[in-house]
């Protein structure tokens, strides 16, 4: 069993990635402008509360020298130490307008992108969609998203908050010492550099971190979903060290891109804290008279204390901004995955229809048996590791029609019903449709969602009376079961159909067939790996709809069904070999020498 | 449709319940108690930096006025200046450390944690494993355990850091005003008790069922995509899409709560952080006019009272979703005690296997119907023999119970005369082979798939075993021949071929019991035809047990004409039906 194999594999090129960040980046600032005025007033609230802070300190620092300098006077500093309190309180609730109002628009922003992956989704349909597997796609789609809350809600507002606050805070020490300020403003212009250069490497890292995280999910789905197989060989064990190794090495890359993310910070806890220190000490020596040169005589205790109180608040947006910086890299490499499945959906070949050409309103006697519900003209498709899978062929479908598709595993059968049904565009060629046909829809794995049996069938006919979905049920030869659950059709089912046999299961995809008023029913290989009871059920169900006038296309191999074909096609190497037939006992004939042949 | 509302948990309940992750912690007890320790350090470094400043820049304030005035003063700038230095230096060297060391600690204990979970996956009742989805595993494994770190990163350490922080600006204050350091120290304490506790209490059924609405959205959307095709065609898009808003705006409900609660949270922490410094302000200015204090000493302790915010700023937010840490361990916790491991040590000789099954019942849990109802069978060594049976039979689950995949609930099963019990896990694992309905093939390479159940097989063994189920010539001329890649789940192969080579994979291993799940199901009539004559004599070597649909004796379909005896299973359902349950 190979082990590391899945664990290593290649990293983007370097340049490859810095690219495609700074469209991530691109992408995540343009989404923010979509919710402007929230992002806006949360901004506001920030800026209130940083100027809040500031009168604070700023009267704190008076009260205080005053206090110090007639000790005997304390009663008329209560009122200022009421001017205290009341500027506390304000800035507690701007700190929270601010935190509110970026959520607010964290929330719509996020709910946003959700739908248009979503709509995405649906624009690449069933085929492209399972490129992807599914649990990565929900991945994404729950996690990825929840990915980009910190960015929206933290980061894109302190990213404002950063260059006002501390400009302030720069103005007021300005007016009190510009040797202090100096001090102050030229530790600054380095931070935003360091961090710069140690975020760039984090950058990186964070993406490689990403990698990490997704192949770890996809090596250990994979373990999972083949763990019946691991036990029957006996090999839990070594699945177990193998899983515990792909963990180890996870931890390992982790600790690599927190290194580093740990160190810009550091950067800056180390010039906030240097600073201050810088700062006391200037303060204090040049309040001793021991600095003779610039405006440190000047000092008094006042702009002494106003200085060292503001300092730290100079340095607090930046420290506070690097606290979101893993916001912003996980919004980063999140908005990568999914900008992938939204340039996805722009780029798929779209998938409307042409509709099919009225029949000759002239020649009226005619129109009957010219009516055609489908028509697909010079039809190719390729499958980006298998290569043509499909075409080029021709078909044309007429109302009524039971067409059975049939050929070796692997020749094209479900990728021409797909092709049919508009579940993937033809690579080239032509597919027609009347307008406003409908479809209906059954392969090997039915539709089947947590909630009763009922639900699971309104899914598809919401108008559906209860009394016509026992019908489709008992139809569809599930009456004893039904008879056998106390709750009926509100009877729920587990996730994932959890309840039902494989064939009920089947059965009630049937059912949702017969719920359906669709004219044209396609069915992928309906009655593989069934019972003979279900399969007799189903057939029977495909004879009824037939004479209900409904047109048939079924991909297959089993006789009975191909008995019922008033036209056959045998697909071979995604081509159709012509032998179009129209009585059920001609198909049979043919059908054994098709195997012989080939 | 079904919204399982979690119930609500009290905090006592909510701490027994993480009370056996907290003990899993104690490996690494050395490790977590340095953890803090750096934690301290860091804080009372930054208390320090302001303290000593203020204190600094006060004292030459007032000795620079007096010698202005003509005084005659002295003031050690030395050693304040040097304490600056050094608490400047040390915050930002133990914080580095401190972060680099705990997030260590920390991945060190999740990838133990990720192993030890797999291996209760791995040795868990399948019953049960079959009962979730993948999905579901995968979440509970990365995750929840992810999620677990936030014990001791977010709710451990710092209120303890922030208990320690406490402790030293209240012992610093007593120095001067005990008084008002017996004040204090109440209103840090309540302060400290609501910010944890208070907040864990409010935010915790929003943030564990966020968890849990988190999990809901994603199955939902799976069970969408994968039944894109269906909804699709129904033009019932737009009603699947509809559940999905549903399930997100609850999401968000409970997301605008918590946000809510962490603001609440975040505005008292300032406003203790606050008013502590103000209530130290007043009383040191009352303590200078009364001479208790001097004016540098005035100064420093409202500054000290400043740096509680390196403790106290950061607790609402992380306790407010400390209910996302609970749903975490509960679920986990689920998994661990579900864990019961084989005990058996017998071994089985190889050849054929008898095997007697007797009065075996078995239903799965949660099920509507039972699985398998009292099926008795007495299979001698060399037989060919078919169980048939519509869906819902039991026929998979005779076939777990006999590779002792799952447990018998009632009857029992002997192999060659011992109670399949008393087998260890590595004989059965020998002895049985099974070809499952469903091929698992792994995301590995052909020849890796192939050698499973016997890595030592050599390459001449895994192409006579290609060329047993026909598929020798189309492996030849993949480019990669036997290293070829058999994508995520064997995608790339379609569904005919990976049962092939499960079959293949089977005859590599060369069990004495043989367990054919609809062998030859989706092939066609001439692969069928090749491949049963190919494999002939290699299966009359063994018991093998088909499990088809239907058999008939007088006129076998293709692939099946060595079967000598049938067996057939009713569909319990119908049974119980008649009856009546």
């Amino acid at each position: 069993m190979a082990i590391t194999e899945s664990v290593k594999s290649p990293v983007g090129n370097a340049d490859r990635g810095t690219r495609k960040c700074s469209q991530a980046g691109r992408w995540l600032r343009q989404q923010a402008t979509r919710e402007r005025r929230l992002l806006g007033f949360a901004a506001c609230f920030g800026i209130l509360a940083g100027g809040l802070t500031v009168a604070q300190l700023v009267l704190a620092a008076w009260v205080i020298s005053e206090a110090i300098a007639s000790p005997a006077a304390l009663g008329e500093l209560m009122w200022p130490f009421v001017g205290l309190l009341a500027l506390l309180g304000a800035r507690v609730l701007a700190t929270g307008g601010q935190e509110l109002f970026a959520q607010r628009a964290s929330q719509r922003l996020r709910q946003a992108i959700r739908g248009e992956v979503l709509t995405a989704l649906e624009t690449l349909g069933p085929v492209r969609a399972a490129r992807y597997h599914s649990a990565e796609l929900a991945q994404r789609w729950v996690e990825q998203v929840e990915a980009l809350e910190g960015y929206f809600a933290r980061f894109h507002v302190q990213m404002r908050l950063v260059v006002i606050t501390p400009l302030v805070i720069l103005a007021i020490v300005l007016s009190q010492d510009w040797l202090a300020a100096i001090l102050l403003g030229l530790t600054a212009p380095l931070i935003p550099l360091f961090m710069a250069l140690v975020g760039m490497g984090a950058e990186s890292l964070n993406r490689d971190q990403f990698q990490a995280v997704s192949r770890l999910s996809r090596h250990f789905v994979d373990r999972v979903r083949a763990i019946t197989t691991l036990r029957l060989f006996g090999l839990g064990d070594l699945a177990t060290r193998e899983v515990t190794l792909v963990a180890d090495d996870y931890r390992k890359r982790s600790l690599r891109t927190l290194r580093l993310a740990f160190l810009s910070s550091a950067v800056l806890e180390f010039f906030a804290s240097v600073s201050i220190a810088v700062v006391a000490i200037y303060i204090g020596f040049g309040l001793l008279g021991d600095i003779p040169i610039g405006p440190a005589d000047e000092l008094t205790l006042f702009s002494a204390l106003v200085i060292l109180l503001l300092a730290p608040e100079f340095f607090q947006p930046l420290r506070t901004l690097s606290q979101f910086y893993h916001d912003r890299a996980s919004a980063l490499a999140a908005s990568e995955t999914l900008m992938e499945i939204l340039a996805a959906a722009d780029t798929a070949p779209p998938r409307h229809a042409d509709p099919v050409e009225k029949p000759a309103p002239r020649d009226a006697a005619d129109s009957p048996t010219t009516d055609e519900l489908l028509r697909l003209t010079e039809v190719c498709l390729s499958h980006p590791e298998r290569g043509q899978v499909l075409g080029p062929l021709g078909l044309a479908l007429m109302e009524g029609e039971v067409l059975v598709i049939s050929g070796t595993s692997g020749a094209g059968k479900s990728t021409l019903l797909q092709v049919m049904a508009g579940f993937v565009a033809p690579d080239d060629g032509i597919r027609h449709i009347r307008a406003r046909l409908r479809l209906a829809w059954m392969d090997q794995r039915p539709l089947l969602m947590q909630g009763s049996l009922a639900d699971n069938l309104r899914i598809t006919a919401p108008e559906a009376s209860d009394a016509d979905i026992t019908l489709a049920l008992e139809r569809a030869g599930l009456k004893t079961v039904l008879a056998a659950l106390p709750q009926g059709i509100d009877t729920p089912l587990g996730e994932g159909g959890r309840g039902l046999s494989g064939g009920q299961a089947q059965r009630l995809a049937l059912a949702r067939v017969f719920l359906s008023d669709a004219a044209l029913v396609l069915l992928d290989e309906p009655t593989a790996s069934l019972d003979a009871e279900t399969e007799r059920h189903l057939i029977a169900g495909f004879q009824w709809l037939s004479t209900q006038g409904r047109t048939l296309v079924i991909a297959t191999h089993h006789p009975a069904l191909i008995a019922m074909a008033t036209s056959h096609l045998v697909l071979e190497e995604g081509q159709i070999l012509p032998m179009a037939v129209t009585t059920a006992t001609a198909t049979r004939q043919q059908h054994e020498p098709t195997g012989d042949r080939a | 449709m079904m919204h399982p509302e979690s119930d609500s948990v009290t905090l006592r309940e909510a701490l027994s319940r993480l009370a056996p992750w907290w003990r899993l912690h104690d490996r690494y007890r050395r490790r977590l108690i340095l953890g803090v320790v750096l934690m301290m350090l860091t804080a009372c470094s930054a208390l320090g930096l302001l303290a000593v400043s203020g204190w600094f820049i006060t004292a030459s304030a007032l000795t620079g006025a007096s010698l202005a005035a003509g005084a005659a003063m002295t003031l050690d700038v030395y050693t304040p200046g040097s304490g600056i230095r050094l608490f400047a230096v040390a915050r930002t060297v133990s914080r580095y450390l401190e972060r680099l060391y705990n997030h260590d600690t920390i991945l060190r204990l999740l990838a133990s944690l990720r192993g030890t979970a797999f291996d209760a996956l791995v040795t868990m009742d399948p019953a049960r494993v079959a009962a979730r989805r993948s999905s579901d595993w995968l979440n509970r494994l990365t995750a929840d355990i992810d999620t677990l770190d936030a014990l001791y990163l977010r709710l451990a350490a710092p209120p303890l850091m922030a208990l320690g922080l406490i402790a030293v600006l209240v012992v610093l204050v007593a120095i001067w005003l005990p008084q008002t350091a017996v004040w204090l120290a109440g209103l840090l304490l309540l302060g400290w008790a609501w910010l944890t506790l208070g907040q864990a209490r409010w935010g915790l059924n929003a943030s564990r069922q966020r968890v849990t609405t988190l999990e809901t959205l994603r199955s939902a959307l799976m069970e969408t995509l994968r039944g894109q095709a269906e909804l699709e065609a129904y033009e019932a898009l737009g009603s699947a899409r509809q559940r999905l808003d549903e399930i997100e705006s609850r999401l968000l409900k409970d997301q605008w709560r918590l946000a809510v609660i962490a603001a609440i949270g975040n505005g008292l922490a300032s406003l203790v952080i606050g008013l502590s410094w103000l209530l130290l302000l007043a009383a040191a200015m009352q303590g200078i006019s009364d001479e208790r204090l001097t004016p540098a000493v005035m100064v420093m302790l409202p500054l000290a009272a400043m740096a509680l915010s390196e403790g106290l700023a950061g607790l609402p937010a992380a306790f407010t979703q400390a209910g996302a840490t609970l749903g975490a361990a509960e679920r986990l916790n689920e998994l661990s005690f579900a864990t019961r491991p084989l005990e058996g040590r017998q071994t089985l000789a190889s050849g054929a296997v008898r095997v007697q099954i007797q009065q075996v019942s078995w239903r799965y849990p949660g099920a509507w119907f039972e699985a398998l109802h009292e099926v008795t069978l007495d299979i001698v060594p060399g037989t060919q023999l078919a169980i048939c049976g519509a869906s819902g039979s039991g026929k998979s689950t005779l076939a777990a119970l006999l590779t002792g995949q799952t447990r018998l609930q009632s009857g029992s099963i002997l192999l060659n005369d011992q109670p399949i019990e008393a087998c260890s896990p590595e004989a059965l694992s020998h002895a049985v082979g099974c070809l499952t309905q469903q091929v698992e093939l792994l995301d590995a390479s052909l020849a890796d798939n192939l050698r499973l159940g016997a890595r030592q097989a050599s390459d001449a063994q895994v192409w006579q075993a290609l060329e047993a189920v026909d598929l020798a010539e189309w492996a030849r001329q993949l480019p990669q021949g036997l290293s070829t890649r058999v994508g995520e789940g064997g995608r790339q192969v379609s569904g005919g071929q990976a049962r092939r080579l499960g079959l293949a994979r089977l005859v590599l291993t060369d069990p004495g019991l043989l367990i054919l799940d609809e062998p030859f199901s989706g092939l066609d009539a001439r692969t069928t035809q090749r491949m049963a004559q190919r494999l002939e004599g290699w299966f009359k070597a063994r018991t093998v047990i088909y499990l088809l649909h239907e058999h008939d004796l007088a006129s076998p379909r293709p692939g099946t004409q060595s079967i000598t005896r049938v067996h057939s299973l009713p569909v319990t359902s119908s049974v119980l039906a008649q009856k009546k349950l």
